[in-house]
């Protein structure tokens, strides 16, 4: 799809929103999201816009249904037996979960980074890092460009640009996950999906990948799942703070701007959660 | 600038929300090359099959599988576009293959069931093998004297096999001496001794020296070399599995070796260790060739199993198969059966012991 005919295809696809969020235009919608495993409901009616080109924090406490929900949003919730769900999500104009669209494409424009660093541990740094492009299938010339550029993003290339053909399995844990970025990036994703990327790091790590992060959202957009509120503060521009009451399903308290919410939350739950009084 | 506040009333509409599975739905197109990809090569075969006398497997696997999976992909080039149509090729070769041995099985099963339920009764399942000749009529005599014998040769052999197996991989595994890669070479070696040699060296080494005559407990230990390199490398592969984390928990909470695998690794891989038994116990129940040099036979009940030579369901079939009476025959059929089952209610044990929850 071309950019004009892109642009075209999420004309009218502005949501009405309260919040600053509002005639942005958005990447991915998330529509009235429910789900469930197997008859037990664990999300309840979440809608958030992801405006373009923007970061997304998705915080609140354990076992609200934070990482379920993102794993909506690329199609990979299906997967775990006895998932369903109901609501859309709008993705180029389109629902991802109509028939006729392929999962496989849409994963492949809507990456993903895992809590924990997940290398392929029979590849090279460099293999790993281009990885994505043999099992998609995609054609991209100057393999060696690819490589430099998304470790580079992922601020990872000064540490390993003289041992690109050592294994992936010898780097520290924050590297491994920096690596796992540049290898989620070299497919150039629309979205890069972030579930709470850096909870296994140390701070030095940590720090590197905030600064990835906020540099990639030039370019695209990121949904980050974080129990680090100051992370959310550091990186995000909106917020949407998950809650769910113990056995009922979670749902979107509030939502807005990451200033918003944290400098001036409506709820008082949400007041209560960003200054560290629960959860 | 402000937020967005969670909505109960449209909550409240969307609790009428049902639960769906929308990655089940499937374009019209998809579900018509689909049938169609299924129709059209089953005609084609259908056709070979009934209207030329080409042999049926010719048909099935010169014909009909390329055909299948030709229009397998070629649905999926239309339905799907091109990333569809490996898919698609994976697709009809695993189903393939499931059935080609779901086949093989189905048909052993139904060809013992056939052959075998003519000589089970009764009496088949409680008599023993005294007064009968192979001419007699199948109204009288019985494999009881064979199931027991079996038992207790199966019985003798896990009495060393799994002790000694499950110790080698305590060893490979948690203990990690020095010697590993020797032990695990060896026990690899092991596993590819043919039966008729384990039987050989129980014949040379007890029977041959005088040390004792055939019988159910040199049936045992034939049965046990063969039996230990498979409950020693399944119990391994199992063990491995086990996260390192726990090792390093027990140890951490001031755990010696011994209680960590005896209370910690062991019970975690309680399933697995399960299954390492019954594997090996499978892998034996049926070679005949170690008892027929090791154990000799008996048409007598054998209740002591170091003394006399015994039967068991391997050589009972052995010595009826090849006799010229129908009757004799049909009573290997019947062995044979009681043999399987004997296999299924063990393996049902088995499982109901893996199974065992954490209290």
């Amino acid at each position: 799809m071309s950019t004009a005919e892109f642009e075209k295809s999420i004309e009218g696809l502005e949501v009405e929103l309260s919040d600053s969020r509002a005639g942005l235009p958005i990447e991915m919608d998330a529509r009235d999201i429910s789900v469930w495993f197997g008859k037990r409901k664990v999300l309840e009616g979440v809608s958030i816009p992801f405006p373009k080109k923007t970061v997304t924090a998705l915080i609140g406490p354990s076992g609200c249904g934070k990482s379920t929900f993102i794993r909506t949003l690329n199609r990979l919730h299906e997967l775990i037996p006895g998932a369903a769900l109901a609501g859309e999500v709008l993705y180029e104009g389109k629902d991802i979960y109509s028939p006729d669209v392929d999962p496989t494409h849409i994963r492949l424009k809507i990456g993903m980074v895992f809590q924990k660093p997940n290398p392929f541990p029979s590849m090279t740094i460099r293999g790993n890092v281009l990885s994505g492009l043999k099992l998609s299938g995609m054609k991209r010339p100057n393999h060696d460009d690819i490589v430099e550029e998304t470790l580079r993003a992922a601020g990872l290339w000064n540490e390993v640009k003289d041992r690109l053909n050592a294994a992936a399995g010898e780097l520290s844990g924050g590297q491994q996950q920096r690596l796992v970025i540049a290898r989620a990036l070299a497919v150039q994703p629309h979205v890069l999906l972030m579930d709470e990327p850096c909870s296994a790091l140390d701070p030095a790590s940590t720090l590197k990948i905030e600064e990835t992060i906020r540099e990639l959202s030039k370019e695209i957009t990121i949904i980050i799942v974080t129990h680090n509120m100051q992370q959310a503060v550091r990186v995000s521009d909106y917020t949407a703070f998950f809650l769910a009451a113990e056995n009922e399903p979670g749902y979107v308290v509030e939502q807005g701007p990451t200033t918003d919410i944290f400098g001036n939350p409506r709820d008082q739950r949400t007041l209560d959660y960003v200054n560290g009084r629960f959860g | 600038m402000t937020t967005m506040l969670f909505d109960s009333e449209k909550i409240q509409s969307l609790r009428t929300q049902e639960p769906q599975h929308p990655w089940r739905r499937r374009t019209p197109k998809f579900t018509w090359s689909v049938a169609l990809a299924v129709v059209i090569p089953a005609l084609i075969a259908g056709y070979f099959l009934f209207a030329t006398a080409i042999p049926d497997p010719i048909v099935i696997i010169i014909i009909y599988l390329p055909l299948q999976l030709l229009a397998a992909g070629v649905a999926a080039a239309v339905s799907k576009g091109k990333n569809g149509v490996a898919d698609a090729f994976i697709y009809v070769l695993a189903i393939g293959g499931s059935i080609f041995s779901l086949v093989i099985l189905i048909s052993l099963i139904v060809t013992l069931f056939i052959n075998g339920l003519k000589a089970v009764s009764v009496s088949f399942l409680t008599q023993n093998n005294f007064y009968i000749s192979p001419s007699t009529s199948l109204e009288y005599g019985g494999v009881a004297h064979a199931v027991l014998g079996t038992l207790l040769i199966v019985f003798i052999s896990m009495l060393v096999a799994i002790p000694v197996g499950i110790a080698t991989a305590i060893y490979v595994t948690e203990v990690r001496g020095r010697a590993v890669p020797y032990v695990r070479f060896f026990v690899q070696a092991m596993s590819g001794v043919p039966s008729v040699v384990a039987g050989l060296f129980i014949l040379t080494v007890l029977i041959l020296t005088g040390a004792m005559g055939p019988s159910a407990f040199a049936g045992g230990l034939a049965y046990a070399i063969l039996m230990l390199p498979t409950v020693a490398r399944t119990a391994e592969e199992v063990l491995r599995l086990i996260p390192e984390d726990l090792r390093t928990g027990a140890l951490a909470l001031g755990s010696t070796r011994a209680r960590t695998v005896l209370q910690v690794v062991l019970p975690a891989a309680k399933t697995g260790i399960v299954t390492a038994i019954v594997l090996g116990m499978a892998r034996v129940v049926g070679e005949t060739a170690p008892l027929v040099l090791v154990t000799g036979t008996s048409d007598a009940t054998v209740y002591n199993p170091f003394n006399s030579p015994i039967a068991a369901l391997p050589t009972y079939i052995f010595g009826n198969v090849a006799q010229p009476f129908p009757d004799a025959v049909t009573r290997a059929w019947g062995a044979a059966l009681v043999l399987i089952i004997i296999v299924a209610i063990l393996f049902v044990i088995a499982r109901i012991i893996g199974r065992g929850k954490v209290k």
